[in-house]
């Protein structure tokens, strides 16, 4: 029932959308009175908000003459609440979004184009960023938020138990497919029987999606570069498969892989292997919170796709009366390591602690009561180190954005709008047939034709030409 | 697991016609004031179809009530057993764990408790009167719009507004946004339930009753006081037992206009964890991110103790709106 009210408001939620007042330039009658800018951000509520927005609004008072009210919104309420926001018109100034609803409302018009804004009152922001994330992040060819400056790439990586690698003098380092892993997921099977070979995952596929990772439209990462294919007809999906369901039948994932929501915790020793998405030193950060070493072995070199230079973005809200003023403050945030520490770790003294090095350690009232999620907020190249981060964390995140291959896509945005039924109807396959192939419940050689068919049903072709038609004008363009 | 046992709960409660009729028996046979049956009485069965009976209901009546022992269970259950084993119905080391972390975060549940139970308790007041009011007007034959708003009633079970409008109109018409009110409004008027206690009011509260006393001189509020009100007693008992789940585990108000988290309800912050942590699951964020974050929320026996403390008051609560179904139609009543 939940299912059927979430999926009905979407739906309601998705005919109202296109109204948005564009009301900027009114509002800014009184120049000395500070402008409060209404900030929507993602998490669970943290009690010590309003706390730490008193300090950021006395800096931002004497920096930008203005003041910053920040929501946070529950992870799990954050998309479907915007979204009735945004469709009901509601002015606010600053909104988190990221990967497709940040397209979708920004091709709705919800957002407003940053490209001049961005040039009159964010110059500063504009140098800090990758100009990867720019380019990548406009959507024909405009910018309607500001990403966060991070890793700009994507990297899968296997991730490995490291007690149960060193107690068996396994060789991670020389694993390059899947296959490669058997033997090591053998002997975790035989000798280790209160552990699961293999974290319930989806296997890496070298494909640059066109939406989401499990509707079957990709540009192939290997191979030619121009044509957009169903990846359930690709070979190396088959022969991925293959081997899942090989795995599968071994035993060394569980029974009901494709239905079970089981997170796999870290701290819980059950698991030997894993899937995880990289950024560098992960590896430390993982290893601190499961208790435990694990160890690390990439899939594939760095890419940077759509997804991963959308995945955090600040946008300006079209209803936003004083946009320049957000702007302002977005440029501040992204720039001033003073504001954003305070905005990211809290109060010195009272959330942290600083040592003679310059590195800080939480204190109980963060962990308590000021938790807030690090990517979402800005850039993480002026934050502040812990006092067990690596000290060259930032040049390793800059060295990993350098050696971050672009992908075909990257400041592709398909407009759904010509083929939204079929797209609708192919992702009600996908869900029914993705989790049971993806994690090698059936058999692909009896699944795979069956979703195909039904694929081609519900209007695959027609979908796979309009990207393709989109995507050679693109291409053009570009 | 959690709608489903409150659905149960719902579904159990049409035993109430049964002690209509019973009752009313009683009534229409006065004289036999025997409070013990013999084993001939009509309303039994005999032997076999009696057993086959018995064993049809009391299995289905495990059905239902099976799901929440299983959350109980779960709740007693060790954590790590939970994420090695699976759930089991015999868990390998039981565990208490679960409500030590509910103690942990007892500010936080307290309050959440205050607001659900404050809501559940005004909302049904509020509504019962509303909804009586409302069904009152229209169930009699001399108020002369009743027609048109017996339709506006009726109107709003076959068209709504949908989604959008509806939250334009309690944000920006009625600034309910982050207010109690917004748990309680919205879900105070129910088409449905107005025309059943309109129905209830035709039949079982009879003109001449009203007439005699309109001819004592009393006015209509008191008519409506004074002797409708406790003639109804067990259809507004009904209506007030609806109203009560229905606050009760309203979650989607709250979502929709509550961020303040002290004005979060019990039911809501169960779906928030819930929703974090499918979020989490399927939104792979880079590095550490997604595990600090989940660790953050409660794990599944936690989760399962959460349903079992905000069920359990519901589930008690139900008796006492049961006696009502039973003694409400024994007092008075016309003979025609």
């Amino acid at each position: 029932m939940i299912v059927l009210l979430f999926s009905l408001t979407t739906l309601l939620a998705a005919c109202g959308g296109g109204k948005s007042a564009n009301t900027s330039g009114s509002g800014k009658a009184d120049k000395n009175k500070p402008y409060e800018i209404m900030w929507y951000t993602i998490g669970t509520p943290q009690k010590d908000v309003d706390k730490v927005m008193e300090e950021v609004n006395k800096y931002t008072k004497e920096k930008i003459n203005a003041t910053v009210k920040l929501k946070q919104i529950d992870w799990g309420d954050y998309d479907q609440k915007m979204q009735l926001m945004i469709s009901s018109g509601e002015s606010f100034d600053i909104a988190y979004t990221g990967g497709g609803n940040y397209v979708l409302n920004a091709q709705k018009g919800a957002f407003k184009d940053l490209n001049e804004l961005l040039d009159t009152h964010g110059k500063e922001l504009k140098a800090t960023l990758d100009p990867a994330f720019i380019e990548g992040a406009k959507i024909d060819g405009k910018l309607y938020g500001i990403p966060s400056n991070k890793e700009v790439g994507q990297q899968s990586v296997y991730v490995f138990n490291k007690n149960l690698v060193d107690k068996y003098k396994m060789d991670i380092s020389s694993i390059s497919s899947l296959e490669d892993l058997e033997p090591l997921l053998k002997t975790v099977k035989e000798n280790e029987p209160d552990f699961t070979p293999l974290a319930t995952f989806k296997p890496y596929l070298p494909f640059d999606y066109i939406l989401e990772d499990e509707l079957p439209f990709a540009i192939p990462l290997e191979g030619n570069k121009n044509k957009v294919v169903n990846i359930f007809e690709s070979d190396i999906m088959m022969e991925t498969l293959k081997t899942m369901h090989k795995f599968y039948k071994a035993g060394y994932i569980k029974a009901d892989a494709a239905t079970s929501t089981d997170p796999w915790p870290l701290e819980v020793q059950n698991w030997f292997l894993r899937k995880e998405m990289y950024q560098p030193y992960a590896e430390l950060i993982w290893s601190r919170s499961a208790g435990y070493d694990v160890a690390v072995q990439p899939m594939h070199d760095p890419i940077t796709f759509n997804n991963s230079v959308t995945g955090a973005i600040q946008a300006i809200s079209a209803t936003s009366k004083n946009p320049e003023k957000a702007m302002e403050f977005l440029n501040l945030l992204n720039t001033d390591p003073y504001l954003r520490n305070l905005i990211d770790r809290g109060i010195e003294g009272v959330h942290y602690e600083e040592d003679a090095n310059g590195k800080i350690n939480d204190l109980p009232a963060r962990v308590e009561s000021y938790n807030m999620p690090t990517y979402s907020l800005g850039n993480h190249f002026i934050l502040k180190l812990y006092e067990n981060d690596p000290e060259d964390k930032w040049e390793a995140f800059k060295k990993f954005n350098d050696a971050s291959v672009e992908a075909p896509t990257l400041g592709f945005y398909f407009d759904t709008n010509p083929v939204r039924t079929e797209i609708a109807a192919i992702s009600n396959v996908a869900s029914e047939f993705a989790p049971a192939l993806l994690t090698g419940s059936v058999d692909p050689e009896v699944y795979l034709p069956k979703a195909n068919k039904k694929f081609k049903d519900a209007g695959l072709d027609k979908v796979l030409k309009e990207i393709q038609k989109q995507y050679d004008e693109w291409k053009k363009n570009n | 697991m959690w709608q489903n046992t409150m659905k149960i709960n719902q579904n159990s409660s049409p035993p109430t016609p049964l002690h209509k009729g019973n009752v009313q028996n009683q009534l229409n046979q006065p004289n036999k004031k025997s409070k013990r049956k013999k084993k001939y009485t009509v309303h039994g069965l005999s032997g076999f179809p009696n057993l086959l009976m018995n064993i049809l209901l009391g299995s289905f009546a495990l059905m239902c009530i099976f799901p929440f022992l299983y959350v109980i269970i779960i709740s007693l259950t060790d954590e790590k057993t939970l994420a090695r084993n699976g759930y089991q119905i015999l868990p390998e080391i039981w565990s208490f764990e679960a409500y030590r972390y509910l103690w942990q975060m007892k500010d936080q549940l307290l309050q959440s408790y205050t607001i659900t139970i404050v809501v559940t308790v005004l909302g049904t007041v509020f509504s019962v009167a509303m909804i009586a009011l409302f069904a009152y007007a229209i169930s009699r034959k001399q108020f002369k719009y009743r027609g048109f708003f017996t339709f506006i009633a009726f109107f709003t079970m076959l068209f709504s507004g949908g989604l959008i409008p509806f939250y334009i109109v309690a944000t920006q018409f009625l600034h309910l946004r982050n207010s109690i009110w917004a748990l309680i409004l919205p879900l105070a008027m129910n088409a449905f339930y107005i025309l059943i206690m309109r129905t209830f009011f035709q039949r079982s509260v009879p003109e001449s009753i009203l007439e005699s006393a309109r001819i004592d001189g009393a006015s209509e509020l008191r008519i409506f006081a004074k002797i409708v009100v406790p003639l109804s007693l067990p259809g507004l008992a009904t209506i007030a037992l609806f109203s009560t789940l229905g606050y009760w585990n309203d979650w989607f108000n709250a979502l929709l206009f509550i961020d303040e988290p002290n004005l979060v309800p019990l039911q809501s912050m169960l779906m928030k964890i819930e929703n974090n942590i499918e979020f989490l699951r399927q939104n792979s964020l880079a590095g550490g991110a997604q595990n600090d974050l989940l660790s953050a929320i409660p794990q599944d026996a936690a989760k399962m103790a959460m349903v079992v403390i905000s069920t359990l008051p519901i589930a008690i609560a139900y008796p006492f709106f049961q006696k009502y179904f039973v003694s409400g139609l024994t007092i008075g009543g016309v003979k025609e």
